[in-house]
């Protein structure tokens, strides 16, 4: 099956396999490990890709999901677009040679709706100042201030992977929900997946926490204009919660340096980039000490020219 | 493959200091083909071979050996530099009264204006001047240190009469006076400084040596933090990302007035006079044998 999302020549025919600790390659017969939570993974030997049907089915199966938008290339162009200035990275991080190794990956998240009612009461006080002749006046008036809202939460994301770290998942976000499609197994191949494998309640916590700072966000900026404000009481009761399960887009890139990892996420549907690149302390030596020394044999060499004019 | 990693680090190397490195080598080149034609450029002669050679006259004693050396050689290089005579005597005598000026022939009871005769004729009549024996280029200058009298003139001739006024007079005196009652060979040494720094018109960078040195550290470390400071991403998530139709229904939106007070003060304003001036050295006269001089006086 040709795969119009990642660009690569790898991809191979959509296989089945038996899930386990290790599977046989329907290709070519190859035994391939497969992780607990492993829904697509590629043949080491023959790199065809597996699907395991019983991951994305039944109770496993995806209400939605947003295809690869960006290719293997382009990720690799905006890695290198991105950390081109990051002057003490070690010379081989963006190599042709290391970049090739960046895997796409459909993360399980959960997505979870509140219809939520808002309400806060306070004190609000407005300064005017003003002069008249030789006089200043300043006028402080004190409100009551009084807000209600219905806030609709959509979709609101939370990775559903006990591998992925949730500081980066919760970073490669926005997702563009306009290009959010039914699932189909067919966009997996070329990719690396997984099933959930942390429940809708346990990942709940981000969300909410997403939820009541957004709301309170929202709350505060509909009683802006005020110098100051105390608060009486403030509210985000939850009326109703709904929650799905889809597969978001993710490439992943692990650069090895000094027996440490640096992963690296980019957005597979709009090329955000989170993580920080790795530090070479010789190379860090060699162009700060290189600056130092062209900057204090410039100034030298101008001071002696300007001594000779 | 680690050797190919290593070529490219070393053009990625190249490659990001070019600028640095092309531009050292031109300001290189320049300083050299400057340093080789002025090496073969003629000194300028001295055309004044009537002024005796020596400079620092410590008739008060007030220098030991060593400092009367090395205030001979500073003024030696300067004089080379500047192309003027550069000259410092030291007395203690009475110049100013009646008996002083019937002592020794003053022509006045005044003391700057004796302090400035002496000068004048002293620069006169040992024919001081780097160009010509008289209204040569030059400066002297003349410290009494007569207990009560104790104070400066700087006479000025030449070329450094009609570069000198009186603001630029002043500015020598003001380094003599910082350290001569403490150590007056460092105020003689700041008197043929000074006056190199006036009339040294050399172009130079707007700071030190030291300057030199340290700024590039600065830079450098500036440069490292701005090359290693780094965030993982930054938070482009909207507050109204994931809020239906990109905002929230409002049910209620009150703002009732509970109270309302208004205060009022004076505006404070303020005026203040300044004053205060400054009047100090000397212009343009004449010395007893007609030579035009310029200069200025600080008494203690």
């Amino acid at each position: 099956m040709y795969c119009p999302y990642c660009e690569s020549e790898e991809s191979g025919e959509r296989a089945e396999g038996q899930t386990g600790a290790l599977t046989v390659c329907p290709n070519c017969g190859g035994e391939v490990p497969v992780e607990e939570h492993t829904s697509a993974t590629r043949c080491p030997y023959c790199d065809s890709y597996l699907i395991f049907n019983e991951r994305v089915e039944g109770q496993y199966e995806p209400q939605m999901m947003i295809p690869f938008q960006i290719g293997k290339e382009t990720c690799k162009e905006s890695l290198r677009e991105k950390f081109k200035r990051c002057l003490f990275a070690p010379v081989d991080f963006l190599s042709e040679a290391r970049l090739n190794s960046i895997q796409g990956y459909y993360v399980p998240y959960w997505f979870y709706d509140y219809d939520t009612d808002c309400r806060f009461q306070g004190e609000g006080t407005k300064i005017r100042v003003w002069r008249s002749g030789d006089k200043e006046y300043t006028e402080t008036s004190v409100y009551e201030v009084n807000r209600s809202m219905d806030i609709h939460f959509e979709k609101i994301p939370a990775d559903a992977s006990e591998q992925m770290p949730d500081d980066v998942m919760d970073l490669i976000a926005p997702f563009q929900y306009a290009q959010m499609t039914a699932f189909e197994p067919k966009f997996m191949s070329g990719f690396y997946g997984e099933k959930y494998n942390m429940s809708a309640d346990a990942a709940e916590m981000r969300a909410k926490a997403l939820m009541q700072t957004d709301a309170e966000k929202l709350l505060r900026e509909s009683y802006a204009g005020y110098h100051s404000i105390k608060m009486v009481r403030q509210d985000v009761t939850v009326k109703s919660r709904k929650v799905a399960y889809g597969l978001l887009p993710v490439w992943k890139y692990i650069y090895h340096y000094k027996e440490k990892e640096y992963p690296f996420y980019v957005n597979g549907q709009t090329g955000k980039i989170v993580g920080t690149a790795p530090f070479s302390g010789r190379k860090f030596m060699l162009y700060t000490g290189t600056l130092w020394a062209c900057l204090t044999a410039g100034l030298a060499l101008l001071q002696v020219l300007l001594g000779f004019l | 493959m680690e050797n190919d990693f290593r070529k490219e680090a070393g053009k990625q190397y190249l490659h990001y200091f070019r600028f640095w490195f092309m531009g050292i080598g031109i300001l290189a080149l320049i300083c050299i083909v400057l340093g080789i034609r002025n090496s073969r450029r003629e000194e300028v002669p001295r055309t004044n071979n009537q002024a005796p050679a020596e400079r620092v006259y410590d008739y008060a004693d007030v220098l030991t050996e060593e400092e009367e050396e090395a205030l001979r050689r500073y003024i030696d290089k300067t004089e080379k530099k500047l192309k003027i005579d550069i000259v410092l005597v030291t007395f203690s005598q009475s110049v100013e009264g009646e008996a002083a000026m019937k002592e020794y022939g003053l022509r006045s009871q005044d003391w700057e204006q004796n302090m400035q005769d002496i000068a004048d004729d002293f620069w006169d009549e040992n024919h001081y001047g780097y160009n010509q024996g008289f209204e040569g280029d030059g400066v002297l200058l003349l410290h009494n240190w007569y207990e009560g009298q104790n104070g400066e003139h700087l006479s000025t001739s030449g070329s450094v009469e009609r570069a000198f006024s009186v603001r630029e007079i002043d500015r020598v005196l003001d380094a003599v006076d910082q350290y001569y009652d403490t150590d007056p060979g460092r105020a003689y040494m700041a008197y043929v400084k000074k006056v190199e720094s006036l009339l040294d018109r050399t172009p130079a960078l707007p700071f030190s040596w030291w300057t030199v040195a340290i700024l590039p550290i600065i830079i450098a470390l500036i440069y490292a933090a701005g090359g290693s400071a780094q965030k993982k991403a930054e938070n482009t998530v909207a507050v109204n990302a994931y809020v239906a139709g990109g905002k929230p229904e409002v049910n209620e939106k009150t703002d009732a007035l509970l109270r309302k007070n208004v205060t009022a003060r004076r505006i404070e304003t303020t005026s203040s006079d300044g004053g205060g001036g400054h009047s100090g050295g000397g212009g343009h006269h004449h010395s007893s044998s007609g030579a035009s001089h310029g200069g200025g006086s600080h008494r203690h």
